[in-house]
């Protein structure tokens, strides 16, 4: 259904070539540069010798083709069926789009087919108009590499305005918010937008460059025990981060995990879902606030 | 012996070394060697060639160990759907795909199979040794083209006449696809339509974003095409408890993804069992149609009114015909400043309430199915939990000896309870 070979890089690569074939730029060095640029690292051993043999027909070996047209090809059924599903989809709004043709076309799945059933109740409001224009207001000036003037509402409740040069939009599925990541503001690089009251694009100015500081990584070690099946729920939970495992014994494992320093005390209470059963092992520091926390558990008296 | 081919036939079996690489990555390959040493080699040297500097691996005393990792904050489009786009295929496939859709260049050009025939045969005419298309090899990746809809076949008279599909416009539409090809289910054919792009700018960047389940789109796809039809299906499903997997029939109800453990799971109805249960997708695979499931909507309705009762995927329990609920309930302690605590219990919590208890003291209760599914999120309160009170006492004192166990771990406990 999904895994067809008319969505495979091969011939993506081999349109891309028939195509610069029939724009007159057949060089090999030039369709070399191609397959290596679009497709896997070892597919050079493959393309154009298929195509140069003739095994593949649709290049002579004067590097002419009998193609006439740029190779093209229509949306698939299943193309469409998901563009359609995407459609009824709320955050669709966000953009400014209007995708015609597929009036006739049933949807892949609709919101009755699937449930995000642990993302947090307080996600962004994609439907507000207000939230709408801002989000576009923030993707153009993306475009356009413009500075932002920004209103917001900051954690104590104030209003406060900054200037800010965005440099992407962050998304998370968990929190169902989206964060703008910025450089050149005095109140930090990540802003929610939800706390955005008003932006309007405005001169870059004075905004020298638009990479933001690389964010503080850290590893941390974890023991696993690897029972009520927690070496594969552990695993899996962590699975988005750069990380390595291995296994000390039948029985325990060691997991080293790479994570933005910013986001430590989200790290402590995910590692202490998992219970008895995952250790932090390393860094001392981590070690100590998951420590203190069992500390003040104790002076609860909940036994 | 054939040759190593950088492009796979079957996804498969590839699709579970991905996994091992990817969510494990300790194994050996003395491990896997006890599968097929060949076929091990094969498939890390594909994935090598698909996923480049994703690739890493160790020396243990066991032996070379390869693994994948991948900062998926970092990575603005999934790795894994290179994977979906390494599919085989032979000489004739790809030349006739080709010529086909250059032949049939715009949907006002309209040809009969023979008349096809004969300008495939034209255009291949100017070759050394010209390959020959007979009629049932074309007619057969016509129909083909059919089903995938890039193609319509209409008769005329008693002629069958071809001619390409219409298109849909797309204009600005690489933003929506940067980003539904990250978040929204089968995102690998977002990202099939963003290869028709040429390098088109990406401003998105997704935290807590799991990726795993980009190599099961093709099952989930299957499944909401039979949800649509509302259709039941039979598929092959590795259970943990089990070494093979087993064929199984089902009445697909819904999907049930989650943003928190990186898990999908499928909740269908089991007639065999008269049963709604919930499997895991990326242990399913094969899917196939069967015919319509007249009790779709009933039980589709069924599994709506037990959400109100589930934490995260166990449906009802029966015990003796008769429902089982379990009752959970616990108070945290609020300091002064930490209204953001009252906060997460409320934005956290899928079902149940919240209530305020005392000065500084706040309850959640609910009822649910499974007790379980709930203590990893309970215990992201430790260090403010005053009172625990489960139904399910075998749990709640399962907990509290989690709990002292915590405490010998990190060197703090002082005596030891008996919780019976």
């Amino acid at each position: 259904m999904i895994f067809n070979e008319i969505y495979s890089v091969y011939y993506q690569v081999v349109a891309k070539i028939i195509e610069e074939i029939i724009r007159g730029d057949a060089e090999e060095k030039h369709l070399d540069r191609i397959v290596r640029e679009y497709a896997f690292s070892e597919s050079m051993q493959t393309v154009l010798p298929a195509l140069k043999g003739e095994k593949w027909q649709l290049m002579r070996r004067d590097r002419t083709t009998p193609i006439q047209h740029p190779p093209t090809m229509p949306l698939t059924l299943i193309q469409k069926q998901w563009l359609k599903a995407i459609t009824l989809d709320p955050r669709i709004q966000l953009f400014d789009v209007e995708i015609r043709g597929l009036e006739e076309v049933e949807p892949l799945f609709t919101s009755e087919d699937y449930v995000v059933y642990d993302k947090y109740g307080d996600g962004d409001p994609f439907e507000d108009e207000g939230y709408i224009t801002r989000f576009r207001t923030i993707l153009s000036a993306l475009k356009e590499r413009q500075a932002l003037k920004i209103q917001m509402v900051n954690r104590r409740g104030q209003l406060v305005l900054m200037q800010a040069m965005p440099v992407r939009l962050e998304y998370s599925e968990k929190d169902d918010k989206f964060r703008l990541i910025s450089t050149g503001c005095r109140y930090g690089g990540t802003v929610n937008l939800g706390r955005i009251v008003s932006c309007e694009k405005c001169e870059a100015g004075h905004f020298a460059s638009p990479i933001p500081p690389s964010p503080v990584k850290r590893w941390l070690t974890l023991r696993i025990r690897d029972e009520r099946n927690t070496l594969e729920r552990c695993l899996l939970h962590f699975a988005h981060f750069k990380k390595q495992a291995e296994r000390m014994d039948a029985n325990h494992y060691l997991v080293h995990i790479q994570y933005d320093k910013d986001d430590e005390t989200e790290m402590i209470i995910r590692i202490l879902s998992f219970g008895p059963m995952v250790e932090v092992i390393q860094p001392e520091p981590v070690r100590k606030l998951m420590i203190e926390r069992l500390q003040r558990q104790k002076s609860c008296g909940l036994f | 012996m054939s040759a190593y081919q950088e492009l796979i036939k079957n996804f498969e079996k590839i699709r579970g070394y991905m996994r091992e690489f990817y969510v494990y990555g300790f194994k050996s390959r003395e491990e896997y060697n006890k599968k097929s040493a060949r076929s091990y080699d094969d498939e890390r040297r594909r994935m090598e060639s698909w996923l480049g500097d994703h690739m890493s691996f160790v020396r243990t005393p066991e032996g070379k160990t390869v693994f994948i990792s991948i900062d998926s904050r970092v990575s603005q489009h999934n790795p894994f759907y290179k994977a979906l786009k390494a599919k085989s295929f032979t000489d004739g496939d790809i030349t006739l795909h080709f010529l086909l859709l250059d032949i049939l260049y715009a949907p006002a050009v309209s040809l009969s199979l023979p008349e096809i025939l004969a300008q495939i045969d034209q255009s291949l005419s100017c070759f050394e040794n010209p390959m020959v298309f007979d009629e049932s090899t074309v007619r057969k990746k016509l129909k083909e083209y059919i089903e995938q809809g890039i193609i319509v076949g209409e008769k005329v008279g008693r002629k069958m006449m071809y001619h390409r599909a219409g298109d849909v416009e797309l204009p600005g539409i690489t933003d929506l696809l940067n980003f539904y090809s990250e978040v929204a289910p089968c995102g690998v054919i977002g990202s099939f339509l963003l290869d028709k792009a040429e390098n088109p700018p990406d401003f998105f960047a997704f935290k807590h974003h799991y990726i795993t389940s980009a190599i099961d789109s093709d099952v989930l796809a299957m499944l909401f095409t039979a949800m649509r039809k509302k259709n039941a299906v039979t598929v092959w499903n590795l259970s943990r408890a089990a070494d093979q997997p087993s064929k199984i029939q089902m009445i697909p109800l819904r999907v049930f993804i989650s943003v928190q453990n990186g898990r999908q799971h499928l909740l269908a109805y089991q007639p065999q069992f008269h049963t709604i249960k919930s499997f895991r997708i990326d242990y399913l695979s094969d899917v196939k149609l069967e015919g319509y499931a007249p009790r779709f909507d009933e039980l589709r309705a069924e599994l709506d009114k037990m959400q109100s009762k589930m934490w995260g995927v166990t449906s009802s329990k029966s015990h003796h015909g008769k429902e089982h609920i379990e009752h959970v309930e616990f108070t945290v302690r609020v300091g002064r400043n930490e209204e953001h605590i009252v906060r997460r219990l409320e934005r956290e919590k899928r079902i149940g309430r919240v209530e305020k208890v005392g000065k500084d003291t706040y309850r959640f209760t609910a009822e649910v199915y499974d007790t379980s599914e709930m203590i990893p999120w309970i215990r992201t309160f430790i260090c403010r939990i005053t009172e625990l009170r489960f139904s399910n006492r075998m749990l709640e004192n399962q907990f509290k000896r989690d709990m002292e166990e915590m405490y010998h771990m990190y060197g703090i406990a002082e005596e030891k309870h008996d919780f019976q």
